[in-house]
């Protein structure tokens, strides 16, 4: 039994970097989301409202796009490699995508951090600064780093797929009529979405954002180039989440004692989102004007449609678990729960995630609902429902995963255990907190992505204090969570002694591959279906978008680069008005 | 394919759930009458609001008996009218109210918080929400999308006032001069429009007085308006009456009031 690391000494390297890269955006992440958190429910500020903008940007961006997408490339490098047991076919290749996200993470950092600066410099003749939030909606303007530096990191993992393709080509040649091994299987799916998907937000920067901020073209059409973020917006949440179910459906079934349910079923679910993630964008746009009601209502019976994969996952993960359960002793309707292994924090951190997510399936069946919708889009609710998809099942997913890939990556032991196992926990304390005082706020009315969410016309009708009081305390309590993560795979890097890690190998499942007809292995048909089946939805809402608002956008659209105070001068008015406040105290 | 049964049962229950999901839906949406914001408004310059109908001069006008359009105007950072700038949108109690949306520069949002009023506003599209209004009350417009710096400062107002409080007529412009010579008349030009679909009527009422001789006038006049209609009356003073000094005026339209003073002089200046 070794561990990856044994068996792929160079290629661990590339997985470990990936994740060191993704821990580095948690952190980031992390600490701007108890920034904003404290700020907006009036517990305290330590940034201006403007800078508010800049630190809900770098949060957005450094979680769900670095955070996320790093651990991703590290978790699809070691499911293609260790279950195709072979190495990459060229490893300069490898770090060669690794490369190119890399800068493009360090440029869209840039120019989001420009906003910090007092006097941002100009370069590339705009001024450096990014406060156009994760979705960068038109015309508010970034600077072209941030614009290129999505591409570049994109191109990335564009690179990184056909790095995987290669290596089950290469497979494929050596091994002709064998079933796709299931974890390859997952990940060559999910990549073939990703391709579909990112077209959407390629073409919107490549065409339309990254020549207009560079001044080569003076208009956009805000309906168009937000209808093709949302083209690619929806389909990354699976993106994200597609790891975490391949991590539930390999890793957690062998932690919980037992073995995968049913393989035929796992294939069924992935080649199911595949089809159904993209073409149900438009569901983030039920209010926008210029967007007939049908095109809304397919998309809406589209979303519905994606419930199934995941109520399929449902079924075969807690299956599995039973079984698991069982095959440790495990007894009674019930009582086999209490074989589960709940001291170890990769199978409790992965198991409280899928509650959540179950959770936040059904705050999303509300979103997804066209009518109910409008009363809550844009309200707290929704940040309250992706804290419990992406902010939890997936994060939670990761940063348990992470107790079982350092060791298999390093082949250090992992130090901490019980830190690691009290770290799952209150994160799951923390969101329980946090979501459901913003789902209950949104329902009152309370705008997200807004610095200080109280007016002078009127009152919300109801208790947004407690509220704030429980959003502040879930924050306080993550925070404390990411900083015991933290501790634990420091102590783990640093102090971990080397041998006794278990290995890596994943058992078979209880129904294999041979349950299936081979036509689930056809990545071709299915991709087939999954571009016509987009092409179906959305060639005619973008053809109406274009013919209604033009390419480029009406004569009369400006454009509004962002940018805000800076840091020099809120320090300077924060310690006058200190200054001023203390004066009065003592005079008075 | 080889499924366990179980699984069977599990996955048509599945679907079960996921059609009768929809059908909840489509039922809720439309058998309920909740039409979505979609693409049956014309599409508008953004650069060019004051050339496009219903944005040249927004806010509310009747439509019929108790129905109302009301244009708005979304800017960085209020609402045109709604805010505190450009005053505060009233529509009577027992009304229904056609929204109609529009942005001049970014994208932003127009809710009414606690209420299903809640659109996105796109610069270059209108978003039109139909709403029914009962009771008086007053609710709070915010913008749910961010759209700059201060977008935490962009609110507004839809006060629904009782019946019998609310008009739609506008005192425009009241035409008075700053100074006459002694025994001349001062007149008054004053421009009131309707904003009611059907004929009414309102009172202008114009007070005058020189607080130094104590001398004063009251006129009331009766306006006649034909459906969203503009009427022009004129007050005269007699100067001989209220003699030299100044004297302060106003002219109250319903709750609307424009109010100045003119000098009486003995003899006026040439201008050479």
């Amino acid at each position: 039994m070794s561990t990856f690391v044994d068996d792929f000494p160079a290629e661990a390297k590339v997985v470990r970097s990936s994740m060191y890269n993704a821990f580095v955006a948690l952190a980031i992440g992390a600490l701007m989301g108890i920034l904003q958190t404290l700020y907006r429910t009036d517990v305290f500020h330590f940034i201006s409202a403007e800078q508010y903008y800049t630190v809900l940007t770098a949060h957005g961006v450094f979680m769900v796009i670095s955070f996320t997408i790093w651990f991703l490339v590290g978790v699809f490098a070691w499911a293609v490699i260790s279950s195709l047991d072979r190495g990459v076919e060229d490893l300069r290749f490898t770090w060669a995508w690794f490369g190119f996200m890399t800068v493009g993470t360090l440029l869209a950092a840039i120019a989001i951090f420009g906003g910090f600066m007092s006097d941002p410099p100009e370069v590339l003749g705009s001024e450096l600064s990014a406060d156009v939030l994760f979705t960068f909606y038109a015309p508010l303007e970034a600077h072209p780093f941030f614009y290129i530096g999505l591409v570049l990191f994109v191109v990335g993992t564009w690179l990184a797929g056909a790095d995987w393709f290669r290596s089950y080509l290469a497979w494929r040649s050596e091994n002709p009529g064998e079933r796709i091994p299931l974890p390859t299987f997952m990940v060559l799916t999910t990549m073939i979405m990703w391709y579909i998907a990112t077209l959407g937000v390629a073409t919107s920067i490549l065409v339309f954002l990254l020549p207009w901020s560079l001044g080569l073209v003076d208009t956009v059409n805000p309906t168009l180039t937000r209808t093709l973020f949302w083209f690619f917006g929806h389909p990354v949440v699976y993106f994200w989440l597609m790891p975490a179910y391949l991590l539930w459906y390999t890793l957690l079934p062998k932690l919980a004692g037992g073995r995968l349910f049913s393989d035929p079923l796992a294939r069924v679910v992935f080649v199911l989102f595949l089809l159904l993630s993209t073409p149900v964008g438009i569901h983030h746009q039920y209010l926008d004007p210029g967007i007939a009601e049908g095109f809304k209502f397919i998309a809406m019976t589209n979303t519905m449609f994606l419930l199934l994969p995941s109520l399929l996952t449902a079924f075969t993960v807690v299956a599995s678990i039973e079984h698991g359960a069982r095959q440790r002793g495990g007894e009674g309707r019930l009582g086999w729960l209490k074989a589960l292994p709940w001291k170890d924090p990769v199978f409790t951190g992965m198991i409280f995630a899928g509650l959540m997510f179950a959770a936040g399936g059904f705050s999303g069946m509300v979103n997804a609902g066209m009518n109910i919708n409008y009363l809550v889009h844009n309200t707290l609710w929704v940040p309250g429902h992706f804290h419990l998809t992406v902010g939890t099942a997936v994060a939670l997913t990761f940063m348990a995963a992470s107790y079982w890939f350092i060791p298999q990556l390093t082949g250090k032991q992992l130090v901490g255990r019980s830190i690691a196992l009290v770290q799952v926990v209150l994160w799951f304390v923390g969101m329980v907190f946090m979501t459901n005082a913003m789902h209950r706020t949104g329902m009152l009315g309370v705008p997200r992505r807004t610095a200080e969410p109280w007016y002078d016309g009127f009152e919300y009708a109801g208790n947004v204090a407690e509220h704030n009081f429980q959003i502040a305390l879930g924050g306080t309590i993550l925070t404390l969570s990411i900083l015991l993560f933290f501790v634990v795979i420091l102590l783990t890097l640093l102090r971990g002694s080397k041998g006794g890690v278990e290995g890596s190998s994943i058992p078979e499942p209880l129904s294999g591959p041979d349950h299936s007809p081979a036509v689930i292995d056809n990545l071709k048909l299915w991709a087939g279906i999954a571009i016509v089946l987009v092409i179906m939805a959305y060639t005619l809402p973008l053809a109406s978008i274009v013919e209604r608002g033009g390419l480029f956008g009406p004569d009369g659209m400006r454009s509004f680069p962002s940018g805000n105070p800076g840091f020099l001068e809120y320090t300077s008015l924060f310690v006058q008005m200190v200054i001023q406040n203390a004066t009065e105290v003592i005079f008075r | 394919m080889q499924i366990h049964n179980y699984e069977k049962m599990w996955l048509v229950a599945a679907l079960v759930l996921i059609v009768a999901i929809i059908a909840t839906i489509t039922y809720g949406t439309v058998g309920l009458g909740i039409a979505m914001v979609d693409d049956t408004e014309d599409t508008v310059d953004p650069g060019a609001l004051e050339e496009e109908d219903g944005f040249d001069d927004p806010g509310v006008t009747q439509v019929g008996e108790n129905e109302y359009d009301v244009h708005v105007i979304a800017y960085q950072f209020g609402y045109d009218p709604g805010d505190e700038v450009n005053g505060e949108i009233q529509i009577p109690e027992d009304s229904e109210v056609n929204f109609y949306v529009t942005s001049r520069d970014v994208i932003h949002s127009f809710s009414l918080v606690g209420t299903n009023v809640n659109t996105m506003v796109v610069p270059g599209e209108v978003a039109a929400i139909t709403a029914e209004f009962d009771e008086p009350e007053r609710y709070g417009i915010i913008c749910n999308e961010y759209c700059g710096p201060q977008h935490h400062d962009m609110e507004g107002i839809v006060a629904v006032v009782p019946e019998e409080d609310f008009h739609l007529f506008t005192l425009e412009d009241v035409e008075a001069p700053d100074e006459v010579e002694l025994g001349d008349d001062a007149t008054f030009d004053v421009t009131v429009s309707s904003d009611h679909y059907d004929e009414r009527t309102t009172t202008a009422t114009f007070e005058a007085e020189n607080e130094t001789t104590g001398e004063e006038v009251e006129v009331e006049e009766e306006l006649t308006f034909d459906g969203h209609d503009t009427a022009e009356t004129t007050f005269t003073v007699d100067t001989d009456d209220f003699g030299t000094g100044d004297f302060d005026w106003t002219v109250t339209v319903e709750d609307e009031i424009e109010s100045g003073s003119v000098a009486v002089l003995e003899e006026l200046e040439e201008d050479e």
